[in-house]
């Protein structure tokens, strides 16, 4: 036995049997490496290493996938216990749609699929969504955005097509038409907003300083414009002397910007007082 | 104003909230902008006329009412932009206007300062007024005008006490459609209805 036998796996080496009594067992074991059968060594080991690792690998997916199993199913139960509560309060949807979204299922995306194989028959062509929530979610999300595409067009010659999330959220909460009204959260509003990207309708987000809006034209809004919007948003209105003095832009500068934004009807002019003052519209809509 | 209506004072008037957004009492320069502020100046006069039950507007009195003139804000709709506004109104929504809301006063003697508010137009007052008839089982019947807008039977209706001129519209829209027939001279006239 000059070389370990390989398929033991234990490399025990000859030449320290004698010795065996005199060293640690570590020792023994640090020395592994001397000697040619150091190298047949290390290709076993390599190997032994890799079919562990597999293992582990194997094993760890089957686990995981009992785990999503298991998760799947019960947010099956969840969901379909609080089905009702989804549907109607805002916050806890939200907090749903986040707990979705941070696993990785978008239930908006999901229920998508109900268009490409439904209608075959409800319960089996439906998505895992559509299942849980009977198509409901979706249809929520649509009914929401068919409102804000509506508010959006409405309000368009008001705005300029730029309407804040938030004012945008009140009024789509109201409905118009008596008991019609939706509890939404800026959530909803946003989700449903995305919900429209695959229709090629122009409907954006779009964020200025700290605040959300929808911008129902697809029209890019410069750095400067955006950074007037910005201050309007602080100040509730600027002037080109403001302009000047808060953000050190040349005047004719300041006057571009501001004229461009009255332009696309972003903002209006007050000519009244001593210098023009120029407001942003997004107050104007809860009294339509 | 022809009626001097007691206004019903008992609820003040609420204001919508553009009305205390500065720029809307100065015409704006963006022509998708300005037909929005149209809009919206038409729908602030007609719910104030409504509100105050008033058929006519005198501009050069209503000019320093707080429906033009925003005391807290210090700013003012001024003459030539009110009138601006009511020439908008007037036309119908085909050339642009906000569907024919107001009405000018034989323009040529009051100079384009009154004119009629039609929070409701003299259509939807004669529907309003057919329906009752109808609801009522009045067809067929002759009531004198006066009737009709003082008369103890109209008082729960919207146009009891309305301006005598602008029933006077409305029943000329009725006799129009066949509906009623209007006789006897002005100040004290009959109305059959069909």
């Amino acid at each position: 036995m000059t070389a370990c036998a390989p398929k033991t796996g234990a490399p025990i080496f000859p030449a320290t049997v004698s010795t065996i009594q005199q060293y640690p067992t570590h020792e023994i074991m640090s020395r592994r490496g001397v000697g040619l059968g150091a190298f047949a060594n290390r290709t076993q080991a390599t190997q032994s290493y890799a079919t562990h690792g597999a293992n582990l690998r194997s094993t760890h997916l089957a686990s995981l996938q009992t785990q999503l199993s298991v998760f799947q199913s019960l947010l099956h139960t969840f969901a379909l216990e609080h089905s009702s509560t989804i549907k109607s309060n805002p916050t806890f949807r939200a907090e749903f749609a986040r707990m979705c979204n941070t696993i990785g299922v978008d239930p908006l995306a999901a229920s998508n699929i109900k268009g490409k194989n439904g209608r075959r028959g409800l319960g089996e062509g439906g998505s895992f969504w559509t299942q849980i929530l009977g198509g409901d979610m979706n249809d929520f999300y649509f009914e929401v955005a068919v409102r804000v595409v509506e508010l959006c067009r409405e309000t368009r010659s008001e705005n300029g097509g730029l309407i804040g999330v938030e004012e945008c959220r009140k009024q789509v909460g109201r409905g118009k038409a008596i008991g019609s009204g939706l509890e939404v959260s800026a959530d909803d509003v946003l989700r449903a907003v995305r919900s429209l990207e695959p229709l090629g309708s122009g409907f954006s987000i779009v964020n200025v300083g700290s605040k959300q809006y929808i911008r129902s034209i697809p029209k890019e809004l410069n750095t400067d414009q955006a950074t007037v919007l910005d201050v309007i948003q602080m100040l509730g209105f600027v002037s080109v002397s403001m302009l000047r003095l808060n953000l050190n832009w040349e005047k004719a500068r300041a006057q571009t910007v501001i004229d461009d934004l009255v332009a696309d009807g972003l903002v209006w002019v007050d000519a009244q007082g001593p210098e023009k003052e120029y407001w942003s519209p997004q107050n104007l809509l809860n009294d339509t | 104003m022809a009626t001097p209506e007691p206004a019903p004072a008992s609820t003040p008037f609420t204001f919508p909230s553009t009305y205390n957004f500065p720029p809307f009492f100065t015409p704006q320069p963006n022509s998708n902008t300005r037909q929005a502020q149209l809009e919206k100046w038409s729908s602030l006069i007609q719910s104030w006329c409504k509100h105050h039950r008033q058929y006519k507007l005198s501009l050069v009195e209503a000019i320093d009412t707080p429906l033009f003139h925003n005391a807290t804000l210090r700013k003012r709709l001024d003459l030539r932009e009110a009138r601006a506004v009511i020439d908008w109104m007037a036309k119908s929504e085909a050339e642009g206007g906000g569907g024919r809301r107001a009405e000018w006063i034989d323009a040529a003697s009051t100079g384009n300062q009154v004119a009629w508010i039609w929070w409701r137009r003299p259509e939807e007052w004669a529907d309003i007024v057919g329906d009752w008839v109808d609801g009522t089982g009045q067809r067929g019947a002759v009531l004198t005008v006066y009737e009709l807008l003082e008369g103890d039977a109209t008082v729960s209706q919207e146009f009891h006490g309305m301006d005598a001129e602008a029933m006077r519209k409305a029943l000329n829209v009725l006799v129009k459609r066949g509906k009623a027939q209007v006789f006897g001279e002005e100040g004290q006239e009959g109305v059959k209805f069909f």
